[in-house]
């Protein structure tokens, strides 16, 4: 019994002892599998090898060019590739776009960024971070496309087989495919083997420019406005107007002159600023893309975010005529003691009227020509000194324009019936003139208003002038002057 | 059979030496290998089906209404052969039969069920096709254990219902979540040794635990003194959900001076399951200790920790399983060389606790718990305030898109997406990196981040049960509950992705500050925003039962009483719900009673009646209180702080019926149920993304189609009728036949209230026509045959054939209100709304019928006192593709849309589905000492 019991004790005991040692072999095993089998960690860091796909793609790109295998062409000759395929066209049922046949590639900084939803896979880039001198758009199915191609990014295009011509608001773009007549969007699969990025995002510095002074030239372009506001009237309302089903264009304006020169403010009814409330107590400068509106009628300004809307100056007010004494006045009821003489051509200006409204003509326009004319309207002598601070404000109107024919003079050595090119003339006005609207058609008869052009600096006796040119033939716009007003306080 | 003869012969004769006053049977069981005791051992008394279980000793006692005569006794449990033992009771004697052994089932498949359940959780919360197996894997019933083993892949759902229709309970504290009254079966999974003690009353039948729900209740009996000493090591292998796992416990069994011990750790992991790019990393761990001080006291100490990450699926159109294959899913892509999935769902939920148990005397026991359970529960996802939306499943990137174009289909287009997402149709990574990045150098906010939606509950439980035998034939159930949850609800940035100028906190989609205290804030990683609130819950519940045993019938009535209270308190100011939104919220309190009886005639030892009913009302769970409650205080019923008049919330009342017939024979098992349960007043909340509503307005007055919103269905009836079959017969020592059939019909009865909210406005469409549609959710009809062949030498095979059949898609109740054919803009019925195509349009899709064939065999060796064995099991050996699930889209929400987007060539906005596993295996192989 005594045996029997201490062998089992036995037993037992080699059996623990064994279980034990079997038990913490197991689990130390157990324990090391557990430690280094390892399941996907948590590691979302950024890997090494983002973005060399691309930048792959974009050195070759780069080796081709240096080779000869692919020519980098400009934004402004690619533009005018279209441009003479579209000077060729006559009518408007022609297909709005050219397909690029040659290994062509074109650079460019983007400019507008869809990170509020105001632009809707596009956006555009400019030949240059700073001066540019041409823009360009790109169409693409894309949302949210400004987390890749944010604005001062380089952008390399390669063109081959793409499209280049009108997008819908008839800006010149690059698209993969074409959409009825127009430059339809690269594909999501175009874009990767067609738009490359460098490294480099270089800060944009907008075009500082007058309200007056944005133009056909600055579309696609990042510009700043300076010493500009919104209406008054537009106090209360947003930047969207919940009644327009897309685009909503607000009036921006500048005080100049006597008046204001005005601006489009367009904004999508996508854009997160929407609902937000103009700023309308304050003026200042605002930065955004020049575009053009639906169908391409207006110039426009789209606004990548309302940060861009800096506001913090008072606002202006236009100056006050009675505020002046006008020193002169002519309303050119008939040509008075003007004087007009030509030194070429034999077209020349001529006093007419209409509808009670009388003013001085000119025109090259001749049925199916135009004339070569070189035409002088020369005020009578007036006295500079007589006062300070004068200010020469005109009222034209025009026609069938082509172009601006009219430059305005001053000089204080010219004698009345002598030729004018043996005397001495100083240019003035040509901003204000330029910005005077166009009408293309017919007579309007609206007379706008030019801004206050500056003659402070004339001194003594002098006359003005002004000269119609039909640039060897090539203008023909009839210009209506319907009144010659100078101001001094 | 000889052992047990002489241990009858001892019983009797023992029996007549002691001469006691009682009738009473007594006895305990030991290991048949390590003579070791077994505690919860079930001993039954098969003619009147009295049971008991075994205490830490091995032992066991029948003293009340003991049936006289010749009578058998079951023991069994799992993981051991099951025992029958013929005894003879005389009137005022004692039967003792001590020792009784018990063989370890070598052949016992007890591992798969966990794998099944706890491991897969076959989907997450938003299939709303929860799996209820784990409720049913421990039972002796042959339908259960067909239902939890064989179904469940289909996601079958017994009788229909959900499964927080049932409790379950670790050491009697219940573990569903207060928020959707649902079990978190991974906050224990992984620890299959330790939850194996299980006791499980199924359907009605009373609980000595608690009151239950209609699916009953399972109690897994998690004390140190509950296990039998010894240890096991296992290691797993499988392409399910996991691809390995280690497991290793040890029990100390009854030590000296009353103390026991038992401990687990397991791992499971792997980098992808059946599902691409579905990871899946486990670890748990569990130590129990407990002390017997005295025959009446004895303490409990049990610690649960299971951390669990894992890799979600999507479910998807057809479209894109017609590309892609039934493994794809879409929220995964490459970074650096790695699948790398957006959304991981980790549960981090230890549990604590305390267990008093009391035996005041013979008759009369009081288990007092105290238990506290705290943790995280996060789903990981992509945000995209500034990036076009990540998913590479996104209608606009598929070929249906482009073959839906308004000017005929794009089949340039459609060829060249179907080939994109062929080949890649994955998340970019590296393009939502780079968009980070591009937007670091010009200082615009994170395109994208990776954020966690949080829910940190901290929940503790204090509860108290008595039972106590007031007669011989009378046992008295009761028990007392309190419950208080703390959730915390945010989210929480995991990962920037590379940016380095964070995320504001207001929502890109309406520019609506998420915290008007903070506006303009900017979040960055570990940083909250998006929306943050507690929810508060206490919960006081009593139960008592009354249980009566007599020798020709059993009945029991029971009835309970629950007291509910809930209330947000938020701590960001949402602007869209300015006054609404921020502090403490109103409470809604609700009172919820139960009542149910039946009973158990016992025609004979071999026929049975079993017929139970019951009437409950309970609070809606947290998730079906509150409208939508990232946003706002607003519970069901209430819109922006305004009571809807005649829709208040109310107590979900559910009514249940069922009756059984039950044959038992040395040869046949069967059970055959018939089955009636009528929910009513229940709430359901789904948020989606809705195009094509009317009812909302922007700022200006102008009607928005198209809105992120919260459809509240009010009021829902639902219907369950059905039966249920279970037949095994035991033809040859060696050969068993096994079937199960399912044949329910479970649909709405009634046409519920619908309404939609978002931000603070709402738009009431009245009743939704869901009356008669099928209740979605896994198949109506299930069907099982199989046999199990068990070789003497310890090694065995079996083969089941289960055929499925109804199975519906989830119908989106919006599409079955007026919103549907009226204008969005006015209300006014559309011009071209035509019945007839309506009709056709609205039709509940059903997926069909499948079969599916599952094998499994293995094979086991004794060496000394060792164990070593293994199995292997093939599901879906036919590699049979079956839809498991699916909803309608509530994207296309009206008759036009709807008929628009059918008359493509590919619907766009079809419903997403779920796709069962094709074929698919699981290896076991474990060493047990």
């Amino acid at each position: 019994m005594y045996i029997l019991d201490s062998k089992k004790t036995m037993k037992n005991k080699f059996q623990t002892m064994k279980t034990t040692k079997l038990l913490t072999l197991l689990l130390a095993l157990f324990a090391s599998i557990a430690i280094t089998s390892c399941v996907e960690d948590d590691d979302y860091s950024v890997p090494n090898s983002l973005g060399s796909e691309e930048n792959a793609g974009l050195e070759q790109i780069l080796a081709d060019i240096n080779s000869g295998d692919l020519t980098e062409i400009s934004i402004a000759d690619l533009k005018a590739l279209y441009q003479a395929y579209e000077d060729g066209q006559s009518g408007f049922d022609y297909d709005h776009f050219i397909q690029i046949p040659d290994n062509l590639v074109v650079k460019g900084y983007v400019t507008s960024s869809d990170a509020t939803g105001n632009f809707y896979k596009e956006f555009y880039m400019q030949d240059a971070p700073e001066n540019p001198t041409a823009a360009l758009g790109v169409l693409l199915n894309q949302v949210d496309s400004y987390n890749q191609f944010n604005i001062g990014r380089e952008v390399y295009i390669k063109l081959k087989d793409m499209y280049v011509g009108y997008n819908s608001n008839e800006v010149i773009s690059v698209g993969g495919k074409t959409d009825d007549q127009e430059v339809g969007q690269f594909t999501a699969n175009q874009i990767p083997t067609k738009i490359f990025r460098s490294e480099v995002t270089e800060t944009i510095v907008p075009l500082q420019l007058s309200l007056s002074q944005i133009s056909e030239s600055n579309v696609g372009m990042f510009v700043t406005a300076t010493d500009v506001q919104f209406p008054e009237n537009l106090e209360g309302s947003t930047y969207g107007d919940p009644s327009e089903d897309f685009d909503t264009q607000r009036t921006l304006q500048a005080c100049e002159g006597f008046g204001y020169s005005n601006f489009i403010v367009e904004t999508s009814s996508f854009s997160n600023f929407y609902n937000t409330p103009l700023p309308t107590t304050n003026g200042g400068t605002i930065s955004g893309v020049v575009l053009k509106s639906y169908g391409g009628d207006n110039l426009v300004m789209l606004l990548n975010d309302i940060s861009d809307v800096e506001f913090n100056n008072s606002r202006c007010t236009p100056l006050d005529i009675n505020d002046f004494n006008v020193v002169f006045e002519e309303t050119f009821d008939s040509q008075g003691s003007w004087e007009v003489t030509n030194t070429v051509g034999t077209r020349d200006w001529y006093n007419t009227g209409f509808g009670g409204e009388n003013y001085m003509r000119a025109t090259a326009f001749s049925s199916g020509n135009i004339d070569t004319m070189v035409s002088w309207l020369i005020s009578p002598s007036i006295d500079f000194d007589a006062q300070n601070s004068e200010q020469l404000l005109l009222e034209i109107a025009d026609a069938y324009s082509n172009g601006q024919p009219l430059k305005a003079y001053y000089s204080n050595d010219y004698t009345t019936g002598t030729n004018p090119d043996d005397a001495t003339w100083i240019e003035i006005g040509a901003d204000e003139i330029n910005a005077l609207g166009v009408n293309t058609g017919f007579y309007d008869n609206n007379y706008e208003a030019t801004g206050l052009i500056d003659l402070s600096m004339v001194t003594g006796n002098a006359v003005l002038a002004f000269v119609y040119d039909s640039n060897n033939g090539t203008i023909s716009t009839t210009i209506d002057l319907s009144d010659v007003k100078i101001l001094a306080e | 059979m000889k052992k047990s003869l002489i241990i009858l012969l001892f019983g009797l004769f023992s029996s007549f030496a002691l001469m006691a006053q009682n009738t009473m049977i007594k006895g305990s069981v030991k290991d048949a290998t390590s003579l070791e005791p077994i505690p919860d051992v079930t001993i039954t008394i098969e003619e009147t089906q009295q049971s008991t279980l075994t205490d830490g000793l091995g032992e066991f006692t029948f003293s009340s209404n003991v049936p006289l005569g010749e009578q058998v006794l079951r023991i069994s449990k799992p993981g051991y052969v099951t025992k029958r033992y013929p005894i003879i009771v005389n009137e005022g004697q004692i039967v003792n039969i001590t020792d009784m052994t018990l063989e370890v089932d070598l052949a016992s498949s007890e591992d798969l069920f966990t794998i099944t359940l706890s491991d897969d959780e076959l989907n997450d919360d938003t299939s709303g096709a929860d799996n209820i197996s784990g409720l049913l894997a421990s039972s002796m019933d042959i339908f259960q254990r067909t239902a939890a083993f064989e179904f469940s892949s289909s996601f079958f759902r017994v009788r229909g219902l959900d499964s927080d229709n049932g409790s379950v309970l670790i050491n009697g504290i219940e573990m569903n979540k207060v928020y959707n009254g649902r079990p978190q079966w991974s906050n224990w999974g992984g620890l299959n040794d330790v939850v194996r003690n299980q006791v499980l009353t199924s359907g009605l039948t009373p609980s000595e635990y608690n009151f239950g729900g209609v699916l009953g209740t399972t109690n897994i009996i998690a004390r140190a003194s509950s296990y039998r000493k010894g240890g096991r090591v296992t290691y797993s292998s499988s392409n399910r959900s996991y691809t390995n796992r280690v497991m290793a416990s040890y029990a100390s069994g009854l030590l000296d001076g009353g103390w026991s011990y038992a401990f687990m750790a397991s791992r499971r992991w792997g980098n992808e399951g059946y599902q691409d790019a579905t990871l899946y990393d486990a670890n748990s761990f569990f130590a129990t200790v407990e002390k017997k001080f005295n025959d009446k006291h004895s303490l409990n100490f049990t610690s649960i920790y299971a951390p669990n990450r894992r890799g979600k699926s999507s479910p998807n159109t057809q479209e894109v399983y017609d590309l892609k294959g039934i493994k794809y899913n879409e929220y995964w892509g490459y970074l650096d060389g790695d699948k790398k999935n957006s959304r991981i769902k980790e549960t981090e939920e230890p549990i604590l606790m305390l267990n008093h148990y009391w035996d005041i005397n013979s008759r009369t026991s009081l288990n007092t718990n105290v238990a506290y359970q705290w943790g995280k529960l996060g789903n990981s996802r992509l945000d995209f305030p500034g990036g076009a939306n990540p998913s590479p499943a996104y209608y606009q990137k598929l070929p249906s898109y482009f073959l839906a174009d308004s000017d005929g289909p794009d089949y340039e287009n459609a060829y060249i997406a179907e080939q994109e997402f062929i080949n890649n149709g994955q998340i970019d990574w590296n393009r939502i990196i780079d968009a980070n990045l591009t937007n670091n150098i010009n200082g615009s906010y994170a395109a994208y981040a990776l954020y966690e939606d949080r829910s940190d509950d901290s929940q503790v439980t204090v509860n108290t049960i008595l039972n106590t035998e007031l007669t011989d034939n009378i046992v008295l159930n009761a028990s007392v509950n309190y419950k208080s949850l703390k959730s915390e609800n945010f989210a929480e940035i995991i990962d920037l992705l590379g940016s380095n100028t964070g995320v504001l906190n207001v929502d890109s989609f309406d520019g609506f500050q998420f915290d008007m205290n903070n506006p303009d804030r900017v979040a960055f990683e570990g940083d909250k925003y998006r929306y943050n609130y507690n929810l508060y819950a206490d919960i006081i519940s009593g139960y008592a039962q009354g249980v009566f045993k007599y020798n020709k019938v059993d009945f029991y009535l029971a009835g309970s009483i629950t007291k509910t209270d809930y209330y947000r308190e938020g701590l960001y100011r949402n602007e869209a719900n300015a006054n609404n939104s921020y502090g403490k919220g109103g409470e809604v309190d609700f009172t919820g009673f139960g009542a149910k009886a039946g009973f158990t005639y016992k025609i004979s030892g071999k026929h049975l009646i079993d017929v139970n009913g019951g009437y409950i009302t309970r609070a809606p769970s947290l998730r079906n209180t509150y409208s939508n409650a990232r946003a706002n205080h607003d519970v069901v019923g209430v819109v922006n702080g305004v009571n809807v008049t005649g829709q208040e919330i109310t107590e979900e009342k559910i009514t249940s019926f069922d009756a059984s017939y039950i044959f038992r024979s040395p040869i046949v098992n069967a059970r055959l149920t018939g089955f009636y349960t009528k929910t009513e007043d229940a709430n359901e909340i789904s948020f989606y993304y809705a195009d094509g509503i009317g009812g909302f307005f922007d700022d200006q007055g102008n009607v928005q189609t198209n809105n992120l919103v919260s459809e509240v269905l009010q009021g829902v009836d639902k219907r369950h009728l059905g039966a249920e079959f279970g037949i095994e017969a035991q033809v040859t020592p060696t050969i068993k036949l096994k079937g199960a059939a399912s044949y329910g019909q479970y649909t709405y009865d009634n046409n519920p209230n619908l309404y939609i909210s978002a931000n603070d406005q709402a738009a009431f469409y009245g009743e939704s026509n869901l009356k008669d549609y099928k209740v979605a959710g896994g198949p109506q009809k299930a069907y099982s045959v199989g046999f199990e062949y068990r070789d003497p030498d310890y090694w065995w095979f079996g083969a089941t054939a289960n055929f499925f059949d109804e199975t519906y898609v989830d119908v989106s109740p919006l599409l079955r209100t007026s919103s549907f054919y009226t204008e969005p803009t006015d209300g006014l019925p559309m011009n071209d709304y035509n019945p007839e195509i309506a009709r056709d349009l609205l039709k509940q899709e059903e997926f069909g019928s499948y079969m599916v064939v599952n094998l499994i065999g293995g094979k086991s060796w004794k060496i000394n006192d060792y164990f070593v064995g293994f199995f292997a099991s093939v599901g879906n050996i036919l590699d049979k593709q079956y839809r498991t699930g699916g909803f309608e889209q509530g994207r296309n929400a009206n008759y036009r849309e709807l008929l628009e987007d059918n008359s493509n060539p590919k619907r766009r906005f079809g419903p997403k589905y779920w796709y069962g596993r094709g074929a698919n295996y699981f290896l076991n192989v474990y060493f047990r000492f």
